[in-house]
């Protein structure tokens, strides 16, 4: 039953310019463009033609926000999200099978993908929930030694080791859930950095866990036979990281599919209120608490997924991955790439993970760098590489349904 | 002439400050009172002990013979409640659409299951609100209804002060709580947000509304009653052309000069 009145809403809501063949063309191409130059960035082998690619990065990215054209590209992506993801879908595809053979090449955008997928549980608990968690890469360590002790020592079939990761980790947030709902801002943030310290020196200190060394993983084998024994598919020679590589993309479909479809509903409203503005979503019947507390444990399952699957890859995991630096890696990783915009954590995580690998003139200023970068961000462009974009939940624009 | 809402000796203290002190207060069903009083004399503690954002310290409160009294905001909107804020509580980075649906959030599925796989019944539920706050929007400004999901942020004042209202009105209370809505506008901008109130008013004769104003023009032009507070307490309660000669209140505003 559609009242005229819908209609006329829905007919004034949606923008101007909806649908049309160049606005296709460029939601179709901009992906393309994006996936090609991550090929390029994986294919390059020297400093120079690194340096050009990261020149021609930012070129592309100020041209995007301060030219005319760049904005109705950008807009374009928007407006016709539902075509920019499968061409990005398919971008991905096939950038994985031209890198079939290629294990290093595999192995980092497997990672890549893999953070992203905590990065869009950091995002929940952030963008939309407000908590500001210091914590990412110990939950992620969480759902990794889950993996260790699961898959190693019972006889689990690993998709569930992998939900069983979100899980651990989503149960021990329910630890710092208290504390962190009793306090706001700065004070939140300082909570979850005392937790992680705790955390990685707890793993450090006690030999349940395997101590300073850590413990061995089992290789990942959802269907019963060991991703690290793939040596074909469909008689093509590949690497035994493409397996990995699928899953890891495979699972960011999942989590980005997931965070979309929360955004776009009363949940999502529900988290933007109680974040904004508490009193105001207080006086009309959402519990801050209920709110917050629902972002950051959803959050910690993805967390907790993406670190078991990182791990059972790795084949290790130990007490380093869980310390503060690798947690500030992750947080900047969404930052720059944009808090609440899915997309922006791969982009950003190509340059926070793939660039410092291929300048290794820059290895040693790895740290360095990125608080630079991340500075240049927020001055310059403080939603972010790809800033979150407006939820409109009219019919015409949705990805709702 | 029963009482909507009827309040007795409600009573709000912050340590060692009275800020509500024992206040008898009662609307009836369809009736405008507008709230005066100075700085501090309790008004809008008054709305948030009202719709539960302070726990009282002692009294009664009732909305139609429902208990409020202490009740979480949650049970009080959905006895009917529902309040603007002095101060632009909006969320300006979301949509006029988003900001409204806020008032009727409560009543709706949120659990994150049923959100991730019941989206037929999201989107049938989506439509029919976004058909109800089109409707609320048109009748104030039938642009704000085109601006549906535009930014909030890109509103002018009048518009927010609109969707503030829209957001109250949208989940159908039976008493609205409009706490200084003339605060930050021109006059000419409080004119015509009276004007949109009355025009209101005319189409829901049930509503109750309380207003609480410093602006004495419009606490003419649309309250039936007046009521004044001055320490949290009522030193004053009748018909407007009374209250503007009553010597106590005269002194609560302006001073007893001496």
């Amino acid at each position: 039953m559609r009242s005229t009145n819908l209609d006329a809403a829905i007919a004034t809501g949606a923008p101007p310019q909806a649908r049309s063949l160049p606005g296709t063309a460029a939601a179709i191409l901009v992906p393309l463009a994006a996936f090609g130059a991550l090929a390029g960035l994986l294919q390059v082998h020297e400093q120079w033609e690194t340096g050009l690619l990261v020149l021609a990065f930012l070129a592309a990215l100020v041209l995007l926000d301060r030219s005319r054209a760049g904005r109705s590209l950008a807009e374009a992506c928007r407006t016709q999200s539902g075509i920019a993801s499968t061409s990005a879908v398919l971008a991905a595809l096939a950038l994985l099978w031209t890198f079939r053979e290629d294990h290093y090449s595999l192995l980092m955008v497997a990672t890549v993908a893999l953070y992203a997928v905590a990065g869009v549980g950091l995002n929940i608990q952030m963008a939309f929930g407000g908590i500001a968690n210091f914590a990412a890469a110990a939950f992620f360590s969480i759902g990794a030694y889950t993996a260790a002790v699961l898959a190693g020592h019972t006889g689990l079939p690993h998709l569930l080791v992998l939900a069983a990761g979100g899980v651990v980790s989503a149960l021990i947030g329910v630890v710092m859930l208290l504390p962190v709902l009793r306090t706001r801002g700065h004070y939140v943030a300082l909570v979850t950095i005392a937790f992680g310290v705790l955390l990685r020196t707890l793993l450090e200190v006690n030999d349940t866990f395997g101590g300073p060394q850590g413990m061995k993983i089992p290789g990942f084998a959802p269907f019963g036979s060991d991703f690290g024994d793939v040596a074909t598919i469909a008689g093509f020679d590949v690497s035994f990281y493409l397996p990995y590589a699928l899953a890891a993309a495979a699972l960011f479909a999942l989590a980005f599919l997931a965070g979309r479809m929360l955004e776009r509903s009363w949940v999502g409203i529900a988290m933007d209120a109680v974040r904004t503005d508490e009193i105001a979503a207080s006086a009309f019947g959402l519990s801050p608490a209920r709110w917050k507390a629902t972002a950051f444990l959803t959050g910690n399952v993805l967390i907790g997924v993406a670190g078991a699957l990182y791990g059972m890859m790795n084949g290790f995991v130990n007490p380093n991955g869980a310390g503060f630096g690798e947690s500030l890696i992750m947080l900047s990783i969404i930052v720059l790439g944009g808090l609440g915009n899915f997309w922006g954590a791969i982009v950003a995580g190509a340059v926070i993970i793939i660039l410092p690998e291929k300048l290794q003139s820059i290895q040693e200023y790895r740290l360095l760098i990125f608080a630079v970068v991340v500075i240049a961000i927020l001055r310059f462009r403080p939603g972010g590489i790809l800033p979150r974009p407006l939820r409109t939940l009219g019919r015409q624009q949705g990805g709702a349904s | 002439m029963t009482a909507l809402l009827a309040c007795s000796g409600l009573t709000k203290r912050f340590g060692g400050l009275v800020a509500l002190d024992g206040l008898d207060f009662a609307v009836a069903q369809g009736e405008t009172i507008g709230l005066v009083g100075p700085n501090g004399s309790g008004k809008t503690t008054f709305f948030n002990v009202l719709t539960g954002l302070y726990s009282p310290t002692s009294g009664a409160a009732s909305l139609d013979a429902v208990d409020i009294f202490g009740k979480s905001p949650q049970s009080i909107g959905r006895a009917g409640v529902a309040r603007t804020f002095q101060r632009c509580r909006l969320m300006l980075d979301q949509t006029v659409f988003d900001n409204i649906a806020l008032g009727v959030l409560r009543a709706k599925p949120l659990g994150l299951l049923s959100t991730l796989f019941r989206r037929g019944r999201l989107r049938a539920d989506l439509d029919a609100t976004i058909a109800r706050a089109h409707q609320l929007a048109c009748r104030f400004n039938p642009q704000l209804g085109a601006a549906l999901f535009r930014p909030a942020g890109d509103l002018t004042m009048i518009d927010r002060r609109r969707v503030e209202i829209c957001r109250a009105l949208i989940a159908n209370p039976r008493l609205l709580l409009l706490d200084e809505p003339s605060a930050g506008m021109t006059p000419d901008e409080t004119r015509r947000l009276m004007d949109d109130l009355l025009a209101f008013r005319e189409e829901a004769p049930h509503l109750a509304v309380v207003l609480v104003e410093h602006e004495m023009d419009v606490i003419r032009r649309v309250s039936d009653r007046c009521v004044v507070l001055n320490f949290g307490r009522k030193i004053f309660e009748g018909l407007f052309d009374a209250m503007i000669e009553d010597r106590e209140v005269q002194t609560a505003y302006l001073g007893s000069g001496q």
